[in-house]
């Protein structure tokens, strides 16, 4: 495996900084599309939003050595608007206070809450652009890197946005069920979704590894390390099969059988959704070869 | 103002690694971190067999990738153009290790800031040359002002046709190479 500078810290903020603008996606989907029944999986997409991307904030922040020990230099972080680092600073300070005003607004938390219920549309249409900044823009910091050129193609913001979606939709699921396990029927509603989510992921990855083989000679070579080489287990195993196929056939089941499918099998294929989503952004960090120099 | 520059005659390197422990030396850096590296290349195919040993080092990039991604902008381009790091501004984020190129960027955890090689602009300044430069046993390489069409490393670099490696990649290197 070839050393990358970023590890698991990185790869935990990819994941959750995309599973809590996705779950705020859904949350707002559900609450402007969908009728009554709904409204326990809103209120779980809300809740887990804004805490979700404060702690994949976090892992950026542990991640960080000088700016670690001396806090008050992460005020530099926005000098470069050439940076992605400095957008992610701008679309992350702004996204948090809106996903934890959303939150507080839809489970009536404090007077701010029961304030902010008053403008609830307005806060879903700001948060959801700006969680669908957050999205891409974590496909988009590792995009522009000059250093591998893996990661260098415009799909990898879409790719990473697919994921973010269907990762997020999936653990307001498991949040909506943990709260309320009667719930759990209606969950059913949302497997479609679960399977519009997943078959774009699943497209936009195989394109992303196809494209690859041809893109370039370092390109191609991370590409087969996932296909056929030293990760190709982890690959197939827990993102094409686990994060993929099984909550594919799972959710077309759970549609078919409306409410009739056990609970462990239906939060069983959102945590799968979890486990693919979090291996896809640990594979394609860990994968990435710097070009051939000499 | 002039255009600082290093060009690497391969072909007279015998990989003894003594610009490696120089470097070391002269930035105080712990044993395993390096600001310069030989990498051996094979070359051809038995019977026409070679081992070529290439030193590695920053290249100074003209349009560097580092610079632009640096979220502080603790990596900056000193009027000689050299890439330097302000050390008081880096808060440590990797990105620049990620975005080079030429993976010649490296983090000291003793402070928890990125550092390179940094063309021993102090001693430079002062009509010094490098140490990885002066050195060498066998002068491999060559400092210089690559501005001066007289300078040693211009005419060099003019003879030889020596080339920057992986000038596709489009950052404008400043370290150029003889071959063969």
């Amino acid at each position: 495996m070839p050393e990358s500078a970023w590890g698991w810290l990185i790869v935990s903020y990819l994941f959750l900084a995309g599973a809590g603008a996705g779950a705020f996606v859904s949350a707002v989907a559900c609450d402007l599309l969908a009728p009554d029944w709904s409204k326990s999986l809103a209120r779980a997409g809300a809740l887990v939003s804004g805490p979700l991307v404060i702690i994949g904030t976090a892992c950026l922040v542990l991640d960080l050595e000088a700016g670690f020990w001396e806090p008050w230099r992460q005020i530099y972080l926005t000098r470069n608007l050439h940076s992605m680092i400095t957008w992610g600073v701008l679309i992350l300070s702004a996204f948090i206070p809106v996903a934890l005003l959303y939150g507080a607004a839809v489970g009536e938390i404090s007077f701010i809450g029961r304030m902010a219920k008053k403008y609830v549309v307005v806060i879903e249409a700001v948060g959801s652009v700006l969680a669908v900044c957050t999205a891409g823009y974590t496909g988009v910091l590792i995009a522009v890197v000059n250093g591998v050129p893996f990661w260098n193609t415009p799909l990898m913001p879409v790719l990473f946005t697919a994921s973010a979606m269907s990762t997020g939709l999936a653990i307001s699921m498991i949040a909506a069920a943990i709260n309320d396990i009667t719930t759990i029927r209606t969950l059913s509603n949302f497997a479609l979704g679960h399977v519009i989510f997943i078959a774009i992921e699943a497209v936009v990855l195989a394109l992303f590894v196809f494209m690859s083989m041809t893109r370039s000679v370092e390109a191609a070579s991370s590409a087969m390390m996932l296909v056929s080489g030293s990760l190709s287990p982890y690959f197939w195993a827990l993102v094409v099969v686990m994060g993929i196929l099984v909550p594919f056939v799972l959710s077309i089941v759970e549609y078919y059988q409306y409410g009739e499918m056990p609970k462990t099998l239906v939060v069983g294929a959102d945590v799968l959704v979890l486990v693919g989503g979090m291996s896809l952004r640990a594979l394609i960090i860990f994968s990435g070869q710097p070009p051939q120099i000499v | 103002m002039p255009r600082y520059g290093i060009a690497i005659d391969t072909t007279k390197c015998i990989g003894c690694n003594a610009c490696r422990v120089a470097c070391q030396n002269q930035n105080n850096l712990e044993p395993k971190g390096e600001f310069n590296k030989i990498v051996e290349k094979d070359r051809g195919v038995f019977p026409s067999f070679s081992k070529e040993f290439v030193p590695l080092q920053c290249n100074h990039c003209g349009q560097a990738p580092c610079q632009r991604v640096c979220p502080t902008g603790a990596t900056y381009t000193a009027p000689e153009g050299v890439v330097l790091v302000n050390e008081k501004l880096c808060v440590g984020c990797k990105y620049c290790i990620e975005a080079c190129p030429y993976k010649m960027r490296t983090i000291d955890h003793r402070s928890g800031v990125v550092v390179k090689c940094k063309m021993c602009i102090e001693m430079v300044r002062e009509g010094g040359v490098p140490a990885c430069v002066s050195t060498c046993p066998t002068q491999v390489r060559i400092f210089g002002d690559l501005d001066d069409p007289y300078s040693e490393i211009s005419r060099f670099v003019a003879k030889h046709r020596a080339q920057p490696l992986r000038a596709d990649l489009n950052t404008g290197p400043q370290i150029y190479y003889k071959r063969s």
